[in-house]
């Protein structure tokens, strides 16, 4: 229980819907962030609290993301200025990371505390896991966040960051900005060989896209390799060579842009090796199933995966491939997929839409440490190719689930991680992730939170991950058992380390419910069929 | 004391319950041995459906699933026999399907989510455990033996020939078809003993769910009036038979006639006409017994010779002028071969090529049977003893099902469930006889010296009692029978476990640490097809692999298992057989886009293309005798060869090609080993012009290649692959020999 979590946007009760089945579907209301608060506390106050508000936890924190409608022509107001930027960007996974430092001044007058950051449409919804903390305070958490829609004039989208609290004029702060960017490294050329290396290319604006004035910054590029076969010079940005070169780091700048306007582009374009396979998932399923009965949290999870990577020239041919792998030579196919299972899973499979995949190795977890599932696919996958399977385990449910403090509280409280998916060196990027968490017949009053530790966890903040509820009738349910819904849009494999808590009621006649029905069911078939065999139906005389 | 404790069990009316408690409980665990053996591949392998035919009915059972009943019953399938394709919903029996469709919605309205693979995996298993239980009843009705039964259950629940087609996985019309056969049959012969319209009506209900289910119902529209006849011919007319049979033959032909492949054959198909025959005869019989009431003997006699002479004059005369008419069809191809067995090899490969389409050889018969193949003349001899009514059923049965049984390899299935009931007929009356081992009090003296008095003739019967009756002659006698009892468990298991557990999707084979380790090829290969080409991708392939290809890999085929239309499995053939030239614009004509084959050469799988080839060639020459000769294909010496002595038309053959492109490559140079075919390869790979290597699975076994599109330069592809390699070589040569002047 050392852990920390934020409960993110409370909301007064006023705005929150009474029901717990209709999912909640709340209207947004603009810059409502006035009224929200963050509320820190243990994880059992909040249960608790939510105990002894009946009307509080007949509600839950479920919400539909949604998005700032900004004013045609919108332009961000200009009260801070950026004093000095470093981006780094690491491309040494098949999707590009971004960190951003940068410190911000208050040049206007009042104190405010919206900063924008712009994206192009195109690329907004493909960014993923955004957040900003305070880098001289990082264990304070990530600020909140709002995305909005793209403004029609210059067709950038924002983030609005609301700093916790407004900044006073003159004074400063450090933005620490992390996110990754999916699916924006294409291959050059778009065709290889079967055995050949791969490149590929990523293109960017020496310039950080600002709202605001710049003063000075700088650009790192981190490559896999020192094998960069093309990459933009610059002319007259700055004195000296740009970009400076220093083993697999690339240094952009520093550039003064204090004269320069926001917004300003200067493309730069890179291509190096990567002969590695660009996984991109572009759908995740996964189903955690808590039974109490069983004492078992189930888990499956469905994969639609695809390598971006460049395709084959030729067609696939299995006399290269024989000798590529004699040799263990790298290779931009997806050839095994290893996935640390947590300690104690049993019974793995690895099916696909037509059976049992039978070239997987399952190394169970000794003591403490991790099982390893290897999973390899009934075929390489090659750039362009497809591969969808599904895998599932099971896990003993003492580890993940637990009573919550107090005395006869029918309160349960379960800790699992968000997702978890293969962990390969190369990175996987998520295009679309949905976590459905069936809980048992009957459980009530359900909230879900994400635990937030002193880094990022590679998730967008708690309210830009859309929750709802929905109910499934199986295995001889009755009412149906509560389904808690969790849809994110574009993640990475970063987001593996990620927990996530739901607190649910259960009840002792929620439990015994099922066992209550089936012995009716079966009392009422054997008494018909003692009524049935009672009725004479013969057409004798009597 | 214990012997008295046990007949209160045993006599009595208390006795009678506990012995029928005991008989319910040994009937289910006969019905669980019965599933239990058939699960072996579930085990070893996993839940998966079986060889081929199974993945249509599971393709079939999932549209059913999912599009409901009326859209089943229209399905037009577009996605097989390209591009004609096949009216599927008129022309399967629908019985297998509709079965597991009801069990997964009654499952799904007690919200038990069970997948629709595994309802099609364990309904034979399933289905066989109520034969067991069916056959239990068939043969109680023929023996007053209350061990029969059991015994014939216990048979019909692990006799290799029944297993054989009801493996988990199996998922063929046989699954259930052979429970609605014997079923049907102790209807029928409940409805003869008894007369009754109800056991009538029954045996014709299930009649018509035999007849949705499987195309071997003709066995029982021709069994249940050859029985009638014979009775007959015995002079066994009886009202009951007369009542029975009607109903049976009205009820069950109007069923029959409701499943829309059967529609009008049972009136207009010459396998019909027997059914129809012996209901005309039969009523004839019977006004002939209500006239012989009424008439003095020497009219009778009169009228009824003329009448049969006129009935069938009349009745000939009109069957041979209804056929020439075409009223009624001729017999089937299917039929001629069922009586010479050489019919099919000349006049239709297509049949003679399935192998189970073959004539049985003899070890098949102690394979399937073990001891029950010499228990069954007994068990028939038996039935010869007593000859009731249902008795002359077995003893018809019996030989008409051998006779078939030794025609074709399938039909071993229709043979088992009456070797079932004459062996357990005849082991129970050995059982009977020689279990009870107590001899009789000897009577007493007055009835002894009555009985020396009254019976002078025999000297055997002088003694008062005759029979065996030593402990030693009954212990020896029962001990062997329980030791061929227990040999035959074991044979049943082995055979099953060795010789029919095997999907043949999923091949099995052991490393030298003894571990197992599976080849996936095919579905490797399929699931590629599924995953990484457009969802209208034509697949072309041999035929065999058609239901595969749609239930896995879920793409357009150009001929499958179905077999409807040679011509179509003749221009695969043809394909296949000729020479790239010949073969491209067919595949152009057809809209292919990947070619499959299967090649065993690198691991020594047998079953591949290349050994089932010489049929596509003999296929195609029935249709294309000028173009695809089998000769051809042969040496001069008259062998088949693939190495450095084949023949030209067998190295140009298209399966040749694809079968061989790049696989030397493999090896070192000249060292190319063919495992299947023990030879040594050419030292070049076949060049392939028009077609290119999409995939290949890790062990060789399945093949794809991609259909090239027209040249971009309107070359054909020969130049086109010969300008590409000769690009090289001209530079090569650039220097050599003198400057010509191109001269036009």
């Amino acid at each position: 229980m050392g852990t920390t979590y934020h409960q993110l946007r409370k909301l007064p009760k006023v705005h929150r819907p009474d029901t717990i089945a209709s999912g909640i579907l709340e209207p947004f209301q603009p810059w409502r962030n006035c009224v929200l608060q963050v509320l820190r506390m243990r994880f059992f106050t909040a249960t608790v609290l939510g105990l002894l508000a009946p009307s509080l936890c007949a509600a839950t924190n479920l919400t539909t993301p949604s998005r700032l409608d900004l004013p045609s022509g919108f332009k961000p107001p200009q009260v801070f200025k950026n004093t000095n930027l470093v981006r780094n960007t690491n491309l040494e996974k098949s999707y590009v990371r971004e960190t951003i430092n940068v410190v911000v001044e208050n040049i206007d007058k009042q104190p405010h505390n919206d900063y924008y950051i712009p994206f192009p449409a195109e690329v907004f919804d493909r960014v993923a896991g955004f957040e900003v903390r305070d880098k001289k305070a990082l264990e304070k958490g990530r600020f909140d966040v709002d995305y909005t829609e793209a403004v029609s004039s210059d067709g950038n989208q924002y983030f609005v960051i609301h700093l916790p609290e407004p900044l006073a004029p003159k004074s400063q702060i450090t933005l620490g900005i992390s996110y990754s960017v999916l699916s924006s490294l294409s291959p050059l050329p778009a065709t290889i060989g079967q055995a050949d290396k791969q490149y590929l290319t990523y293109s960017f604006s020496a310039y950080m896209p600002s709202a605001y004035t710049t003063n000075t910054q700088k650009t790192k590029l981190k490559f896999p390799s020192t094998n960069v076969p093309d990459y933009t010079t610059t002319d007259g940005l700055k004195s000296g060579s740009d970009p400076e070169r220093k083993g697999a780091t690339y240094t952009y700048g520093p550039y003064d842009t204090a004269k320069v306007a926001p917004g300003t582009q200067h493309p730069i374009t890179v291509r190096y090796e990567f002969t590695k396979p660009v996984i991109s998932i572009s759908l995740l399923e996964r189903d955690l199933e808590v039974s109490h009965w069983g004492g078992n949290l189930a888990t499956e999870e469905r994969y639609w995966l695809r390598n971006n990577g460049s395709e084959l020239t030729k067609q696939f041919s299995r006399v290269e491939w024989t000798f590529t792998n004699y040799q263990q030579a790298p290779t931009s196919a997806v050839r095994e997929l290893t996935y640390p299972l947590l300690p104690g899973s049993v019974d793995p499979y690895f099916i696909d839409d037509i059976g049992n995949v039978s070239t997987s190795r399952y190394r169970p977890s000794i003591g403490r440490s991790a099982g390893s599932l290897e999973l390899k696919p009934r075929y390489p996958i090659f750039g362009g190719w497809n591969y969808s399977f599904r895998i599932g385990w099971n896990n003993d449910l003492a580890s993940f689930l637990r009573r919550a403090a107090g005395v006869n509280s029918d309160s349960y409280v379960l800790k699992a991680p968000l997702i978890e998916g293969p962990k390969m060196a190369e990175g996987i990027q998520y295009e679309r992730v949905v976590v459905r968490v069936v809980l048992p017949e009957g459980a009530h009053n359900v909230r879900f939170e994400i635990l937030e530790g002193t880094n990022s966890n590679g998730l967008p903040g708690v309210n830009h991950i859309h929750a709802h509820l929905s109910s499934l009738k199986t295995y001889m349910d009755t009412l149906g058992r509560t389904i808690l819904t969790l849809e994110v849009d574009s993640l990475t494999d970063e987001a593996r380390d990620s927990k996530f808590v739901v607190t649910y009621d259960y009840s002792m006649l929620d439990a015994l419910r099922k066992p209550l029905t089936i012995f009716a069911g079966m009392l009422t078939v054997f008494v018909a069929a003692w009524g049935i065999g009672k009725i004479d139906i013969s057409i004798k005389k009597r | 004391m214990a012997p008295s404790s046990l007949d209160v069990v045993l006599k009595g009316s208390s006795g009678r319950n506990t012995r029928g408690l005991l008989r319910v409980i040994i009937l289910c665990t006969i019905a669980a041995a019965a599933v239990s053996s058939r699960l072996f591949s579930v085990i070893r392998f996993e839940s998966i459906i079986h060889e081929f035919d199974p993945w249509f009915n599971f393709r079939a059972t999932k549209y059913l699933v999912e599009n409901g009943f009326y859209s089943f019953w229209d399905w037009f399938d577009d996605r097989t026999w390209h591009p004609l394709g096949r009216v599927t919903g008129g022309t399967l029996y629908p019985g297998l399907m509709v079965t597991s469709g009801v069990i997964y919605h009654i499952l799904r309205l007690l919200t038990i989510p069970v997948d629709i693979r595994n309802i099609c995996v364990m309904l034979a298993p399933g289905f066989s455990g109520l034969t067991a239980l069916a056959m239990y009843l068939l043969t109680s009705e023929m023996s007053d033996s209350p061990s029969a039964g059991l015994l014939a259950a216990a048979f019909m629940g692990i006799t290799p020939g029944y297993i054989s087609r009801s493996v988990a996985g199996s998922y063929d019309n046989e699954a259930i078809a052979i429970f609605l056969l014997v079923f049907t049959f102790y209807l029928w012969i409940k409805a003869v003993k008894n007369g009754s319209i109800m056991w009538g009506a029954l045996t014709a209900l299930f009649y018509g769910y035999m007849v949705s289910a499987w195309g071997g119902y003709v066995f029982i529209t021709n069994l249940i009036p050859l029985h009638v006849f014979v009775l007959l011919c015995m002079g066994r007319y009886s009202p009951r038979v007369y009542i029975s049979y009607t109903t049976w033959y009205a009820l069950g032909t109007l069923g029959s006639m409701q499943i829309p492949f059967v529609g009008f054959l049972p009136i207009r198909n010459s396998d019909h006409m027997s059914a129809l025959g012996v209901f005309g005869l039969i009523q004839l019989v019977a006004f002939a017994e209500f006239i012989r009431a009424y008439l003095p003997g020497k009219q009778f006699q009169k009228l009824l010779t003329s009448m049969v002479l006129l009935t069938f004059g009349l009745g000939f005369g009109g069957l041979v002028l209804l056929s020439i008419s075409g009223v009624i069809a001729p017999w089937s191809g299917r039929f001629y071969s069922l009586w010479d067995t050489g019919y099919a090899k000349i006049h239709i490969p297509i049949i003679a090529s399935v192998s189970e389409h073959q004539p049985t050889a003899w070890p098949a018969f102690f394979f399937d049977l073990n001891f029950l193949i010499w228990l069954f003349p007994a068990g028939v001899f038996m039935c010869f003893q007593k000859l009731k009514d249902e008795h002359v059923f077995v003893v018809i049965y019996s030989v008409l099902a051998s006779y078939f049984a030794g025609v074709m390899v399938r039909l071993m299935l229709t043979l088992t469930p009456i070797v079932c009931v004459a062996a357990a007929l005849a082991l129970s009356c050995i059982l009977d006889n020689f279990l009870v081992a107590s001899t009789p009090t000897p009577p007493s003296t007055e009835t002894k010296a009555k009985a020396t008095s009254d019976d002078k003739s025999l000297r055997s019967t002088r003694n008062p009692v005759v029979g065996i009756y030593s402990w030693f002659s009954k212990s020896t006698v029962v001990a062997s029978i329980t030791l061929y009892l227990l040999l035959f468990v074991a044979h049943c298991t082995w055979v099953t476990s060795n010789a029919y557990s095997s999907p043949s999707v999923v091949l099995a084979s052991k490393l030298p640490d003894g571990s197992q380790f599976i080849i996936d090829d095919y579905r490797e290969a399929y699931y590629w097809l599924r995953q990484n080409t457009p969802d209208n991708a034509k697949i072309m392939s041999w035929w065999d692999y058609g239901y595969q290809i749609g239930g896995m890999a879920d793409r357009p085929t150009l001929v499958d298992n179905n077999t409807w239309n040679n011509t179509h499995i003749a221009t695969v053939g043809k394909a296949m057989s000729s020479r790239e030239e010949v073969s491209y614009p067919i595949l152009r004509q057809h809209d292919v886009d990947y070619v499959l084959v299967v090649f065993g050469g690198l691991l020594g799988y047998s079953g591949d293309d290349l050994n089932k080839f010489l049929w596509m060639v003999r296929i195609a020459e029935g249709i294309w005798p000028d173009e695809v000769k089998e000769r051809d294909y042969f040496t001069a010496r008259g062998e088949y060869r693939v190495d450095d002595e084949a023949t030209p038309a067998m190295k140009n053959s298209l399966m040749y090609k694809m079968s061989y492109h790049n696989y030397q490559s493999l090896f070192p140079a000249g060292q190319a080993m063919d495992r299947v075919r023990g030879t040594k390869l050419p030292k070049e790979s076949p060049q392939l012009n028009t077609l290119e290597e999409a995939f290949t699975s890790e062990n060789w076994i399945v093949r794809l290649y991609k259909v090239k599109d027209l040249d971009n330069l309107g070359r054909d592809h020969s130049n086109a692959v010969a300008f590409d390699k000769g690009l090289k070589r001209k530079r090569a040569t650039k220097h050599k020999g003198p400057r010509v002047l191109r001269t036009e």
